[in-house]
């Protein structure tokens, strides 16, 4: 059976026919879909794609900025508003691949892909979703648990900025510069209130199947001053609810002993 | 800005080339930056159809079943190809110089020796369709022990990976399970060395990783032949490998190569080309086999991966004297190239150094791995990064610099190699003089004065009393004596051995029939 290729005007319309065809994926930059047809990949029947300006809309003025999801890396790294999430842009593919990559589709990246979205989760971003039931708000850790069950269309994301350049940090750790697979990725927001830590969120790639938050490392950097008894605290707990896979950039062991060292250096500023 | 020594590589290089410093432009540059290079996959053919193979997901495992009934009505589908339907369904590469045993099939019929060996071949109107058939193709496997570890291949009562190679050792010469090399007495050499290190490389294979994957497009041309566009390396290679296979003569054939999207060694093999032209010659039609990427990352062969010991004898002063080598390549399921990579090894041992007590085992092992294949200096380029780790380690054991080191060890014009040729055109000490010079390295000034061409010969050029192996007092297999192994008549100072062997045959007489037999440095004198 050929491959049928459906392009709506709304985005409401195509979160309607992805809702309705289980063989529909959707087509933002076709970076993943793409990939999986040319490899034979005969669950997808159906493509859909949208040509709705509005999921190539990015707000970045006000403190709370909104972003497409098909907005693609190469526009996030060109806008100036957005410059604390030009790291994980740029760390994502070659330029080709910036091109064409969206903010959307590197939510269903899996291992060793998604390095954005370890951005995303540490910045506590919220997810919109539109589905046949209308549009609606997730938070990104309950979006990234049932991204497989997802039935319908991510129309954009939104997050808070961090107060300052010094408080959001991120890190990829790959074995080919620039544009290697992920061997571990790391990405920390320490909003601090009078010298201390308040609402720390570390979120990690590579490090299980979904990207995921080391809460136990949160929990040690939680209203405490990021000195080094913190930063040996929070990095030792760096593994707790982890569960990395052996693949062919590092093994499963190699993660969970390396883990604890970058996000350490993540921490006390080292390069 | 690199000089030519005229005064070492006299007869070298022509000197009225002209090329270096200007802009001369690559011949397929032009092609390559506009875009218009012609690869075989540019070829779209009227009525072309599309092959896939569905591939093994055991590393070794009997094939019990193999049900195409659901898969053969599957809509697009033009044929489903068995390895029944392969004429000559098993061959090795190098058959075509009259190395090896026919080892691998092109379809697998009743084992699979590797994860991802190709089974059932189905050509359908399209990739899709072809997809889609695959899924409705059932395979009932019985999984078999598997065995990934060269050494582990070799212990008694290891799985039997290739039933071609019962020990899973490549036959050398019809008898011998591994490259022997034998120079003097190491053990001796051992005793008396001041220091002995003795150490482990292990190696990876390596993916060529192409731009463009392997594959071809083979389509039936007029008065039964059929024209074939091909990404391979190896045209006229790949031309008998086929003809081989479809069991028919090669100017059935009409191959036409061009720009290979990258090779490296890794498109030598014929892995497509068979299966496409049987695809046409079934279909009438023109047919497409092309990997996709994680075919060639999987089950595109690879460079193998080889495990090396090196045990060295060095004295105080820095001379060494004595090598010991036993090396394992990992030639995967089948033979492919590896069997060659070993011999290449073996004449290559002890690397360009003259060391008077030399010992080499070279074994080509099979495994439940992808099929390994050549890639860039394949069989010399592990066993060199292991030798030269070897010589840092030593000179760090000895307290000596490590490139007057290699000076004081490097072999000269005279010296008697460990194959029994004498040394010529040598040239390693001044490699090493630039190799310092250009990085700003000091050198002693007696390291600065070394030469190649002095102090070589001699002593250097005497081939030492060699001990027999306990198993090899036999004479040597015929095809090994060949004119190149009599060394200078002056420089043998060989002992009488334990029993007088026969002198070496006189050269056979040329054969007069055409191909009956053939001649090559590395295999001797073979009949077709």
């Amino acid at each position: 059976m050929p491959v049928t290729v459906k392009t709506f005007a709304t985005s409401g319309e195509a979160a309607a026919a992805l809702s309705s065809d289980r063989g529909a994926r959707y087509l933002g930059g076709g970076t993943l879909v793409m990939r999986a047809l040319n490899e034979g990949d005969i669950a997808i029947s159906t493509i859909v794609r949208a040509s709705d300006h509005a999921l190539m809309r990015i707000d970045a003025a006000g403190s709370r900025v909104t972003i497409g999801a098909g907005v693609t890396f190469a526009k996030i790294i060109a806008e100036r508003d957005l410059a604390f999430l030009h790291a994980p842009a740029r760390s994502i593919g070659g330029p080709a691949v910036r091109n064409m990559g969206t903010v959307g589709g590197n939510l269903f990246a899996s291992s060793p892909y998604g390095d954005f979205t370890v951005a995303l989760l540490a910045l506590d971003a919220t997810v919109a979703v539109q589905s046949g039931l209308g549009a609606r708000e997730v938070g990104i850790e309950e979006f990234l648990q049932s991204r497989e069950r997802q039935a319908g269309l991510v129309l954009s994301i939104s997050c808070q900025k961090p107060a300052s350049a010094d408080a959001f940090r991120y890190r990829k750790i790959t074995r080919i510069k620039p544009k290697g697979g992920s061997v571990i990725t790391l990405a920390a927001h320490l909003p601090t209130s009078s010298g201390r830590i308040v609402g720390a969120r570390i979120a990690l790639g590579s490090m299980a199947p979904t990207q995921l938050r080391a809460k136990s490392a949160e929990r040690a950097l939680e209203g405490r001053p990021l000195d080094a008894t913190t930063i040996s605290a929070a990095a030792a707990a760096a593994t707790e609810g982890t569960s990395p896979t052996d693949n062919a950039l590092a093994s499963a062991w190699y993660r969970r002993e390396i883990v604890g060292v970058h996000l350490r250096r993540l921490l006390s500023g080292q390069e | 800005m690199l000089e030519l020594r005229k005064d070492i590589f006299a007869d070298e290089r022509d000197d009225n080339l002209k090329e270096i410093g200007k802009g001369t432009q690559r011949q397929d540059m032009l092609g390559h930056v506009t875009g218009t290079s012609t690869y075989f996959d540019d070829h779209k053919l009227q009525g072309m159809l599309h092959l896939k193979t569905v591939r093994s997901t055991h590393s070794h495992a009997r094939l019990r079943r193999i049900d195409t009934t659901d898969a053969e009505r599957s809509p697009g589908v033009r044929r489903i190809i068995r390895g029944a339907d392969v004429p000559r369904n098993l061959n090795t590469l190098l058959s075509l110089i009259n190395f090896g045993i026919d080892d691998e099939p092109s379809l697998a019929v009743d084992k699979v020796r590797y994860k991802g060996e190709p089974i059932v071949a189905v050509v359908a109107d399209s990739p899709r369709e072809a997809y889609e058939a695959m899924a409705r193709i059932r395979i009932d496997y019985e999984a078999l022990p598997s065995v990934f570890d060269v050494e582990e291949a070799l212990k008694p009562g290891a799985p039997v990976v290739n039933e071609t190679y019962p020990k899973n050792t490549f036959t050398y010469y019809d008898k011998y399970d591994h490259q022997k090399l034998r120079f003097g007495d190491v053990e001796r050499g051992f005793g008396e060395a001041d220091h002995v290190l003795e150490q482990r490389y292990q190696m990876s294979p390596i993916e060529h990783a192409p731009t463009e994957t392997n594959g071809s497009i083979a389509a039936p041309d007029t008065n039964g032949r059929y024209v074939v566009y091909t990404s391979t390396q190896a045209l006229f290679f790949s031309v008998d490998t086929c003809a081989k296979i479809l069991d028919v003569p090669s100017n059935t054939f009409h191959f036409i190569g061009g720009t290979v999207g990258g090779g490296f060694g890794g498109k030598v093999d014929t892995i497509t080309e068979p299966l496409a032209i049987l695809g046409a010659m079934l279909t009438g039609r023109p047919v497409r086999y092309m990997l996709g990427r994680e075919e060639e990352m999987q089950y595109g062969p690879p460079r193998g991966a080889e495990r090396i010991y090196i045990k060295d004898g060095v004295m105080r002063d820095g001379r060494v004297v004595a090598r010991k080598v036993r090396a394992y390549f990992d030639s995967g399921a089948y033979t492919r190239l590896s069997s060659y990579a070993a011999v290449k090894c073996a004449a290559h041992l002890p690397g360009p150094y003259t060391i008077p007590n030399v010992y080499g085992d070279v074994y080509c092992v099979f495994t439940n791995r992808t099929p390994a294949t050549a890639m860039r200096g394949f069989g010399v380029t592990a066993m060199d990064f292991a030798i030269e780790c070897q010589m840092d380690k030593l000179a760090n054991l000895v307290g000596m610099d490590p490139m007057e080191f290699r000076i004081l060890n490097a072999y000269r014009d005279g010296d008697m190699k460990a194959h029994r040729r004498e040394a010529k055109n040598t040239a390693l000490i001044e490699c090493v003089q630039v190799a310092a010079e250009k990085s700003k390295w000091p050198l002693r000034d007696q390291f600065k004065r070394a030469s190649s061409r002095k102090d070589g010969g001699g002593s250097r050029a005497v081939i030492p009393p060699t001990p027999r192996d306990a198993d090899a007092q036999r004479a040597a297999a015929l095809q090994q004596r060949t004119t190149y192994d009599r060394a200078p008549a002056a420089a043998v100072r060989e002992a009488p051995p334990a029993s007088q062997p026969s002198p070496p045959p006189p050269p056979r007489p040329q054969a007069p029939s055409h191909g009956a037999a053939r001649f090559s440095s590395v295999f001797g004198t073979r009949r077709r």
